[in-house]
């Protein structure tokens, strides 16, 4: 097997996020784009892939990404659509750049909370035969998870629209470098689980210690989490040891990428900050989990 | 980049309704048959990717509650979602995941279970401002695309029904195939119902559950643990602008799928599909659409296409067989279809196609076909 070149996040951007956003979908997922092409200094042709992140029920469209096609810019070009967290669609751009496939990819996220009652989709989530019957959405099944680890479940964070969009790049000497991907999913039977122990994240982020060829005792600097319950930010904060910042809201599908974006203006403005942490989660009682291990290079600072 | 092939195939029992089993239970069919196929545990699968259309079935995100059918729990797992592409689309993620080094050995499962929602009411779910008032599914678009090649390629209805009749007689020799229709015939195609003009009854796939799962593995373990690896030799992906007025002359012209081919071709060191090819699992919706393919692949030249049916040149005992397994015209759980295609492409290199085998298939082409235009092409080979 051939070494694995350097990625580098060479471009965020994003649009929102705000408790009800007017605008179509393709127009804040325009605005995102721009923005992230912008900070990367390239042209809208410039990416030789896309890889989206949107969940069809959210946003009442059959393969939802059909309405954003244009505004990624992937008309003729190979698009792959992710539908789960978009720290997830940004995982699997760093694997078809590892691979060797693309140099350059458009990684892509939108939710717009504000279209949709998230009780109820998240309901229609559930396993039909024993949890819909019950009316558990995802909230209750946060609660259930909070009551597990003896904690409260706390105030949960506002849904908001947003987009957001990230360009990967195979670099030599990257400003922002993404060291180190992992994801999971776990049992989607609550019982089945340690609710308290969040080992799906502890899972996802081993992982990606392994692929950042990172030492067990390797420290972080910030934790960027996505998480839309406190409960669930002090879980991931023990598991990996670090306190976790949330700056990015909760935004269904985009909030992971967001936290990859978040993460990435940190290394790039706050000197205390070398290695950072970015999270996702997705699912009831996080039950999807997704990592991504970012550095700053002494280039970087100097 | 770093070589994979596919190293087992697995498919469920494929019908109209399969009331016998729950979601999870129908692709813990596949998943089974998979592994057996590759003779590895469950333990040996490091990653899983899903396809699914969940409007289909109407259930949110329906992988977390398939994540146990899959046997993806506590593994890295993720769903692709691209329409009718979704089944080569999430062969062509697991194929870069895996040469990413990331994993040794990944698991793709499709599935879909019609039955359980309303396929034309999710269908009809496209952009509310400019096509989901004139939506109209599948049926409705194809039938006015079909008049337009019809026009331009001089296809008729009978070639039409030859291909109709052609995928569902390979079926028969397919036990995994949905729709077993032995004695069809061109007449019984042609006095068919009409369901919107020119597309008849016969014409049209079946809306199907099932599930289907391919293993992916490293060079070093399909090496090790598969005695004829199917090797990805090219894996392209093209999508289109989203309205269907803009689309123009979509199956006449359909840009996506011949620059797929033409990238796919140009990886694999094809120059003559048609002679260079053993066989080619296409997604064919409707009867039409496979000649369409078979100008947009490259097997013949434009206006041909009703040639090569007629000469019999894509039959089971032509040049280039085309749908040995029956196809989407026979089988079709959409979010699983794209998976079969590529699944009975590797089994025809793996030489276990059992009856619908072609004697010494080295190179298959497999492709996918999803919402107004998008393309998937994969090109395998017995040799990397």
């Amino acid at each position: 097997m051939s070494a694995r070149p350097t990625i580098a996040v060479v471009g965020v951007g994003l649009s929102g996020p705000t408790l009800q956003d007017p605008r179509s979908i393709p127009e804040m997922v325009l605005d995102a784009v721009e923005a992230a092409l912008a900070d990367a200094r390239l042209g809208f042709d410039a990416p030789d892939a896309v890889v989206t992140a949107s969940v069809d029920l959210h946003d009442g469209l059959t393969a939802s990404n059909l309405a954003i096609t244009e505004v990624v810019g992937a008309v003729m070009k190979p698009e792959m659509r992710i539908a789960a967290d978009g720290l997830c669609a940004a995982i699997h751009a760093a694997c078809q750049i590892w691979a060797g496939a693309y140099d350059t990819v458009l990684v892509v996220a939108h939710g717009k909370a504000s279209m949709a009652a998230q009780s109820q989709i998240t309901q229609w989530a559930m396993d039909p035969a024993y949890f819909q019957a019950l009316g558990i959405d995802f909230d209750i099944c946060a609660a259930l998870q909070a009551s597990a680890a003896g904690l409260e479940l706390g105030e949960i964070a506002p849904s908001c629209d947003a987009a957001c969009a990230v360009v990967l790049q195979r670099a030599l000497q990257p400003r922002v470098a993404l060291r180190g991907v992992g994801h999971d999913l776990d049992s989607h039977d609550l019982g089945a689980r340690d609710l308290a122990s969040c080992s799906g994240f502890s899972r996802a982020l081993s992982r990606a210690r392994r692929v950042a060829e990172l030492q067990p005792d390797a420290s972080f600097d910030l934790l960027e989490s996505s998480c839309r319950y406190p409960h669930e930010r002090t879980l991931v904060s023990r598991a990996c040891g670090v306190p976790a910042r949330s700056s990015v809201g909760d935004v269904p599908v985009a909030a992971g990428l967001m936290a990859l974006a978040a993460a990435t203006e940190q290394l790039r403005r706050n000197a205390a900050v070398t290695r950072a942490l970015a999270h996702g989660s997705w699912g009831p009682a996080g039950q999807g989990q997704a990592v991504a291990i970012l550095e700053a290079t002494g280039e970087a600072r100097a | 980049m770093n070589r994979v092939a596919i190293i087992g195939t697995g498919q469920s029992k494929h019908a109209r309704r399969r009331d016998d089993v729950s979601q999870p239970e129908l692709i813990r069919e596949a998943v089974r048959a998979a592994l057996d196929d590759a003779e590895l545990t469950p333990k040996e699968i490091e990653a899983v990717v899903l396809s699914n259309m969940e409007l289909f079935e109407g259930r949110m995100m329906p992988e977390l509650w398939a994540a146990e059918g899959a046997m993806a729990v506590g593994k890295p797992c993720m769903k692709v979602a691209t329409g009718g592409t979704s089944g080569t689309s999430s062969c062509i993620a697991g194929y870069h995941q895996v040469a990413s080094g990331l994993f040794d050995v990944l698991l793709v499962v499709g599935f879909e279970k019609h039955s359980e929602g309303h396929t034309q009411t999710g269908m009809a779910l496209t952009d509310p401002f400019w096509d989901r008032a004139i939506a109209s599914g599948a049926l409705g678009n194809f039938a006015l695309s079909i008049s337009q090649l019809i026009e331009e390629r001089g296809v008729t209805e009978r070639q039409a029904a030859m291909v109709a009749c052609k995928a569902r007689r390979n079926a028969t020799r397919n036990p995994h195939a949905h729709l077993q229709i032995p004695d069809i015939t061109v007449e019984q195609v042609l006095s068919s119902p009409m369901l919107a003009q020119p597309v008849r009854l016969l014409d049209m796939c079946p809306q199907s559950d099932g599930a289907c799962a391919v293993v992916l593995a490293s060079e070093s373990i399909a090496r090790r643990r598969c005695p004829k690896p199917a090797w990805i030799q090219a894996a392209v992906t093209r999508h289109d602008q989203p309205f269907l007025g803009d689309l123009d002359r979509r199956l006449a012209a359909m840009p996506t799928l011949r620059d797929a081919a033409r990238v796919a071709y140009d990886q694999a060191g094809i120059r003559e599909p048609l002679v260079e090819l053993d066989v080619a699992e296409i997604y064919e919706p409707v009867s039409y659409a496979e000649l369409a393919w078979y100008e947009a692949l490259g097997f013949c030249n434009e206006g041909e296409a009703g040639r090569l049916i007629e000469d019999g040149v894509t039959e089971m005992d032509g040049q280039l067989p085309v749908n040995p397994s029956g196809g989407v015209l026979s089988t079709n759980p959409v979010g699983a279809s794209g998976v079969i295609r590529v699944a009975e492409a590797a089994l025809q290199l793996h030489g276990r196609a059992g009856e619908h085998q072609v004697d010494g298939a080295r190179r298959a082409l497999a492709t996918g076909y999803g919402v107004y235009a998008w393309a998937d092409v994969m090109v395998l080979g017995s040799e990397p």
